[in-house]
């Protein structure tokens, strides 16, 4: 099957120093793909990439077999959604409004969306669970409230694979989980295909033991290191050094008496 | 909201603004009758003689009704600048001299004041060099093919303190006796001299910044998430940016050349619509649009009819303005902030 997305041997760097070079990685439909690596290891500036945001300055990035070098924005947009990590809130939009401008691309320069693109939104807020939100402003919602409305955003924007920047960075539990719930639902239910950038791994055990098709890549030192799947990547050896800390993994026996293995940070490693 | 209720309160905006500015005929230090403002401005529109006196045609048609349509011209384009430069700039205490629109008009005014004398060239001026600021400010904000929002914020800020100076210097520079005088109140803000031929000439880039906005609105929206995730929802960012600054600099610079500088309804005309319908632009940017129009219309009045001297504008719009805002700010508790 024709990869959604294939990102090929692409060098990113703001001056002369690179923030990461020769990145390579290839997302099928129904697949979610974990990002990892630690804090400035260009997670972001490597979706920013893919979004067309930054131009790479070698390799190409390819979006349904087609190069978005020359795509304009709009085109873009078709394949591609973004959940941002921080959405910064200026005005109180309502709720709905926010969704229906996920169905910017679709129209003309100077078109105000129509009833079909505000029935398709309301379905956008809906499929989240939010749809007893849409009249109220998004400046009130809780954290995790808000990212289910910019999920439903890039929901309306109707693409194969949307790309979320850490969706669960300062969420509480019940929060992480329901984004992660909403993320296998999409995938299982809908075909959707997810990049995702985490600090959580325990992120990819969970979507493994979900039955979702799960990748896993670490990005280290302007590189990804490691690649496949979560079972494969997510070991204590290459979790220590991707993080330089001592990790462990354990298995959680669960009700049902399927196990879910979680990720137990213990101590730094000094970077002598 | 229903939809009836709803056609009626568009139908309410979009007539207010004709309805404040017939009102505005018959008010003044020479008081005309409603009847006969009715029967001067149909006997002027369908080119019959007219059999009222004279001197209300005169009062009516020549010096009032210009400067009704004029103070509702400026005061619209002023509101809708506003508005949308909040949008784009995602920020809601910006107005459209952001960008130096005004101090460059101000500069333009003061150079023709001084050196030329003569009202046509001082209009021009005070208008190229208001253009001529928002194009160093976007020239300055202008890294790596893009234009950073942040980045054309301080261009504005650079680009308006240095015209500031330039007035100042002017300012020093000018004769006290007649020149220094027009500057000052030329930077209050002014209807006074308003003609037909004002509306004729100002109106032009008037409409056409009016009209942009209009047709753009519903993408402020969008631009006003931000740069990137506009981007991500398939805006081209640099263009819309750009077509935006450019219909508000067309529509403030052209307001501004004819009537001086006139602060406060660009920051608070948008929040007075905030308040009232909320912050959709698709509503917001044609209601500001509106109230913007009546209440400078309104305030104009009272600037001719309140003292026998004119108040200058720039004055009355903050007196007039700031407890009108306070009240709304206490009424709607504030509208979601």
């Amino acid at each position: 099957m024709a990869s959604l997305l294939s990102v090929e041997d692409i060098s990113f760097g703001y001056s002369a120093t690179p923030v990461f070079e020769q990145v390579s990685l290839d997302i099928s439909p129904g697949q979610v793909f974990c990002l990892l690596g630690p804090n400035g290891s260009g997670k972001t500036t490597l979706l920013d990439c893919i979004l067309g945001w930054l131009k790479p300055h070698a390799g190409r990035i390819m979006l349904d077999g087609a190069d978005i070098t020359d795509m304009p924005a709009r085109q873009i947009a078709h394949h591609v959604a973004y959940v941002p990590q921080i959405h910064e809130k200026t005005f109180p939009y309502l709720v709905k409004d926010i969704v229906l401008m996920g169905r910017a691309s679709y129209l003309g320069p100077f078109a105000a969306p129509s009833e079909e693109d505000v029935a398709i939104s309301a379905q956008a807020l809906d499929m989240v669970g939010m749809g007893s939100f849409k009249e109220r402003p998004y400046t009130q919602l809780s954290g995790g409230e808000g990212q289910l409305v910019m999920v439903a955003r890039a929901l309306a924007q109707q693409t194969p694979l949307i790309i979320m920047d850490e969706p669960t960075a300062h969420l509480d539990y019940r929060h992480e989980l329901i984004i992660l719930e909403t993320i296998v639902k999409l995938v299982r239910d809908r075909g959707l295909s997810v990049l995702m950038a985490t600090h959580n791994p325990n992120h990819g055990f969970y979507l493994q033991k979900n039955g979702i098709n799960t990748r896993v890549a670490m990005m280290r030192n302007k590189h990804i290191t490691n690649f496949g799947s979560a079972a494969e990547v997510l070991s204590e050896y290459k979790l220590g050094e991707l993080y330089e800390i001592v990790a462990r993994i354990v298995d959680c026996v669960l009700d049902d008496g399927g196990v879910l293995n979680q990720v137990v940070p213990v101590s730094t490693i000094s970077r002598g | 909201m229903s939809n009836t209720r709803k056609s009626f309160l568009i139908l309410v905006f979009i007539l207010a603004p004709f309805l404040v500015i017939l009102f505005s005929l018959s008010v003044g230090r020479y008081p005309v009758d409603a009847l006969t403002v009715i029967q001067v401005i149909w006997c002027k529109l369908t080119l019959q003689p007219c059999p009222v006196d004279e001197i209300y045609q005169t009062v009516v048609w020549d010096i009032r009704l210009p400067r009704a349509v004029l103070g509702a011209m400026v005061g619209g384009c002023l509101a809708i600048s506003g508005a949308s430069f909040q949008g784009l700039f995602r920020n809601p205490l910006v107005n459209a001299g952001l960008l130096g629109v005004s101090s460059g008009a101000g500069f333009g005014a003061s150079v023709a004041i001084i050196m030329f004398n003569n009202v046509l060239i001082t209009y021009l001026l005070a208008f190229g060099f208001g253009m001529l600021a928002v194009v160093l400010s976007y020239l300055i904000a202008r890294v790596y093919k893009a234009t950073p929002t942040i980045m054309l914020v301080l261009g504005g800020v650079i680009v308006s303190s240095v015209f500031s100076a330039l007035i100042s210097l002017l300012k020093y520079l000018a004769d006290p006796t007649d020149q220094l005088p027009a500057i000052v109140f030329w930077l209050m803000g002014s209807l006074a001299n308003a003609r037909f031929s004002d509306i004729m000439m100002a109106g032009v880039p008037m409409l056409i910044g009016i009209s942009g906005l209009l047709l753009l609105r519903w993408r402020i929206n969008v631009l006003s998430m931000g740069d990137r995730e506009a981007h991500s929802l398939g805006i081209n960012t640099t263009v819309n940016k750009g077509i935006v600054i450019a219909c508000a600099s067309l529509a403030t610079a052209g307001a501004v050349c004819v009537s001086g500088i006139i602060g406060w309804v660009g920051l608070v005309i948008p929040h007075i619509g905030r308040m009232l319908v909320g912050n959709d632009n698709k509503v917001l940017i044609p209601v500001s649009l509106s109230l913007g129009a009546v209440f400078l219309v309104i305030v104009d009045d009272v600037s001719r009819t309140l003292t026998g001297g004119e108040i200058p504008l720039g004055i009355l719009t903050a007196l007039i303005g700031g407890p009108f805002f306070v009240y709304l700010l206490k009424k709607t508790k504030g509208g979601g902030w």
